[in-house]
């Protein structure tokens, strides 16, 4: 009897060890700085955030030595996918990842927050993430999900004795937990259409005739609504503006690059693997989302006077450009490798600018201890050099030339005229009439550094210059390098953002 | 293409599953009296007990379908767990154990129009998708297969929960702790 039930046929699978590297070496570095903490306790805090910037930046030695190996790998019968796509988006954020610990260093340690357990949610999350890019079943992706979502509840609430740091905290987690649940209904929709949990039989059994279509249909909008929130698309930003200012600054730079890129690549791998054949359910669905958060985020951006807020809001229109391609993406084959490669440079870009931007807030906030744009007044007279960074940052996220942000949005109206459909050409137009509007208030914080005075009556010192700390200042020369770089040698980024992710499906 | 996993379209069509159908008419009428009521009745406490009658019922549904594992997690987590999890949630905060006017208050015609619409939307789907095929089980699902799924193909979910849990569990103690 024992017997009979130990020969269960059980096949072990076959682990490709150096497919999951990056992983597990973030794992590895996780468990260390718990044991750190248990072993030296008071001792060890000199030391979490070094070991952690180490372990973000170790993990990275795999995903290049995938890189280089250069072959596509699939393991767990397709579960979990190492190619080109996904090491570029573990690499964006394991080196975001990174740029957040340094950004975090000084106003964790200051603030006497609880600094060891802090590594350990970015480290969590930033696991997450890296899982989230090689996902590609259902249940892995909602797991990776919940992995990159729960630490970043809790980092948003780590200011506890701040009520507005609670707030932020709750906020997001009851938005979250209930775009968590629209998203797992999606799901069970589509693995009850599809009777498949993996994206590739999902999309061979949604793309023929014989698919339930209106189960179909309705997996897709919630899957999408779902990730909607996440992305803070709109109209489901609305938690995006109050978790942003009250959440401490360096996680809201996380928060606003990281895992909003994350919520992004399960988008892609879901709408390029999953159903790229249902064209005619998410293209109209993306087109509507992607206009309504453009003009939604860009509007409200206009009347914010805290640039943390300001953010939020042009976060939101950024999303939506990010969405707009994935609205012309079904047309052909060409198109969806197009579409897909403009996202992913996007998100190269938008990481590097977006925590430039935050870097420098943090750097401002350390004298002025606020985010008003009235506190900008005049930077540039006292500390030129973080005026002039927050201006690189500020005019490259409207997209100015040779700046890194004007080749991300020029891919992006590209993959749009490329199919040449009135709805595609429509959305290139939504896209460029928002960059203007986008410009309009970016260029009014520039105007406040470079052309008013100092405020007289304020109550923090406007006569020396602002001396950012070591971390920060290299936090600040790596996001501006490469948003340099990014402008002006394009086709770099542009080489490794050339990824594909549809395979023509046989017949 | 023709769905490959529990629903498939019976091809035989002989079997009836009378008593099935019978008891998940029963089971189904338990669990949509005892889910109106939990949201329409205004004590707490009675809310939290007509939803256990609610995943009750589900897991009833379960074992009529033959799946017994999730079966068998619905009772222990959601019933178990989480019920149990309120109770004292309610116990411990100053929520009032009697009646509470202020339950069913202004927000009450929004949600029960939401809730209609959904309904529709997902009848008309549901009727629209399904209406003309049969649930077939072969046989009972095994708590073996189960085992074998998140041993092989669901490993990285698997491990990656065991992380989320951790990182849940020192995030919550940081956040609960008194200082």
């Amino acid at each position: 009897m024992l017997g009979s039930v130990l020969t269960l046929a059980f096949e072990r699978p076959a682990i490709d060890w150096h497919a999951v590297a990056p992983e597990l070496t973030l794992l590895g570095f996780g468990a260390l700085l718990t044991l750190v903490d248990i072993v030296w306790l008071e001792r060890g805090r000199a030391v979490v955030s070094a070991l952690a910037s180490f372990g973000l930046l170790a993990s990275m030695v795999p995903v290049l030595t995938l890189a280089w190996d250069g072959a596509d790998r699939s393991t767990f019968w397709g579960a979990y996918v190492v190619d080109d796509y996904a090491l570029v988006m573990k690499a964006v954020f394991l080196l975001a990842g990174y740029v957040v610990v340094l950004l975090s260093t000084n106003y964790i340690a200051e603030g006497d927050y609880w600094e060891n357990e802090y590594y350990q949610m970015v480290l969590s999350a930033v696991l997450g993430m890296v899982v989230m890019a090689s996902a590609r079943d259902l249940v892995t992706i909602f797991v990776a999900l919940e992995l990159l979502s729960i630490p970043a509840y809790l980092m948003a609430t780590w200011r506890k004795r701040d009520l507005r740091s609670n707030e932020a905290g709750l906020k997001y987690y009851l938005m979250g937990v209930f775009a968590s649940a629209v998203l797992l209904y999606g799901m069970s929709l589509l693995y009850g259409a599809t009777g498949s949990t993996m994206l590739t039989d999902i999309d061979a059994a949604v793309s023929g005739d014989g698919a339930p279509l209106a189960v179909v249909t309705l997996g897709v909008i919630f899957v999408v609504v779902g990730f909607g929130f996440k992305v803070s698309a709109f109209p489901f930003h609305t938690w995006a503006p109050d978790t942003y200012e009250g959440a401490p600054t360096p996680v809201t730079a996380f928060l606003s690059v990281a895992s909003k890129a994350a919520g992004f690549v399960a988008l892609l791998s879901l709408v390029f693997v999953g159903f790229w054949g249902r064209a005619d359910v998410y293209q109209p669905l993306m087109w509507v989302l992607a206009a309504a958060s453009m003009f939604g985020g860009n509007l409200m951006a206009l009347r914010q006077t805290n640039l943390v807020r300001l953010l939020a809001y042009s976060g939101v229109a950024q999303a939506g450009y990010m969405l707009a391609p994935l609205a012309v993406a079904g047309e052909s084959l060409a198109t969806a490798d197009d579409a897909l490669s403009s996202v992913v440079t996007y998100l190269a870009i938008y990481a590097a600018m977006n925590l430039g931007a935050f870097a420098v807030i943090i750097a401002v906030a350390r004298r002025t201890a606020s985010a008003e744009i009235d506190c900008y007044k005049g930077l540039f007279r006292y500390s030129p050099g973080l005026a002039v960074a927050m201006t690189i940052f500020l005019m490259a996220l409207a997209g100015i030339p040779p700046l890194g942000g004007w080749f991300a949005k020029f891919e992006i109206v590209l993959a749009l005229l490329s199919p040449g459909t009135a709805w595609g050409v429509a959305l290139g137009v939504i896209v460029a009439v928002n960059s203007v509007i986008a410009l309009y208030y970016y260029a009014r914080i520039a105007s406040h550094m470079w052309v008013e005075a100092p405020p007289e009556s304020a109550d923090f010192d406007t006569t020396t210059p602002i001396k950012p700390p070591t971390s920060v200042s290299a936090a600040l020369v790596i996001t501006g390098a490469a948003t340099l770089a990014f402008g002006i040698l394009p086709q770099w980024v542009g080489h490794f953002t050339d990824v594909t992710l549809v395979v023509a499906l046989p017949g | 293409m023709t769905p490959s996993g529990v629903l498939a379209a019976s091809a035989s069509g002989g079997d009836l599953f009378v008593a099935q159908n019978v008891f998940f008419g029963m089971i189904a009428l338990v669990m949509v009296v005892s889910a109106i009521r939990c949201v329409t009745t205004r004590n707490v406490v009675h809310a939290a007990l007509w939803l256990v009658l609610v995943l009750a019922g589900a897991a009833a549904q379960f074992i009529l379908l033959g799946s017994e594992f999730v079966a068998v997690t619905q009772v222990l987590v959601y019933i178990g767990a989480i019920i149990v999890l309120f109770l004292f949630g309610i116990m411990l905060t100053k929520a009032s154990m009697g009646d509470d006017d202020s339950v069913a208050g202004e927000k009450r015609l929004m949600a029960s129009l939401v809730a209609v619409l959904l309904a529709v939307v997902m009848g008309i789907a549901l009727i629209d998708s399904y209406s003309d095929t049969r649930v077939v089980i072969d046989e009972p699902q095994r708590f073996g297969a189960v085992s074998d799924a998140i041993f092989s193909q669901y490993i990285v979910a698997f491990e990656a929960v065991s992380v989320l849990l951790l990182a849940a569990l020192i995030g919550a103690i940081v956040v609960a702790r008194k200082e």
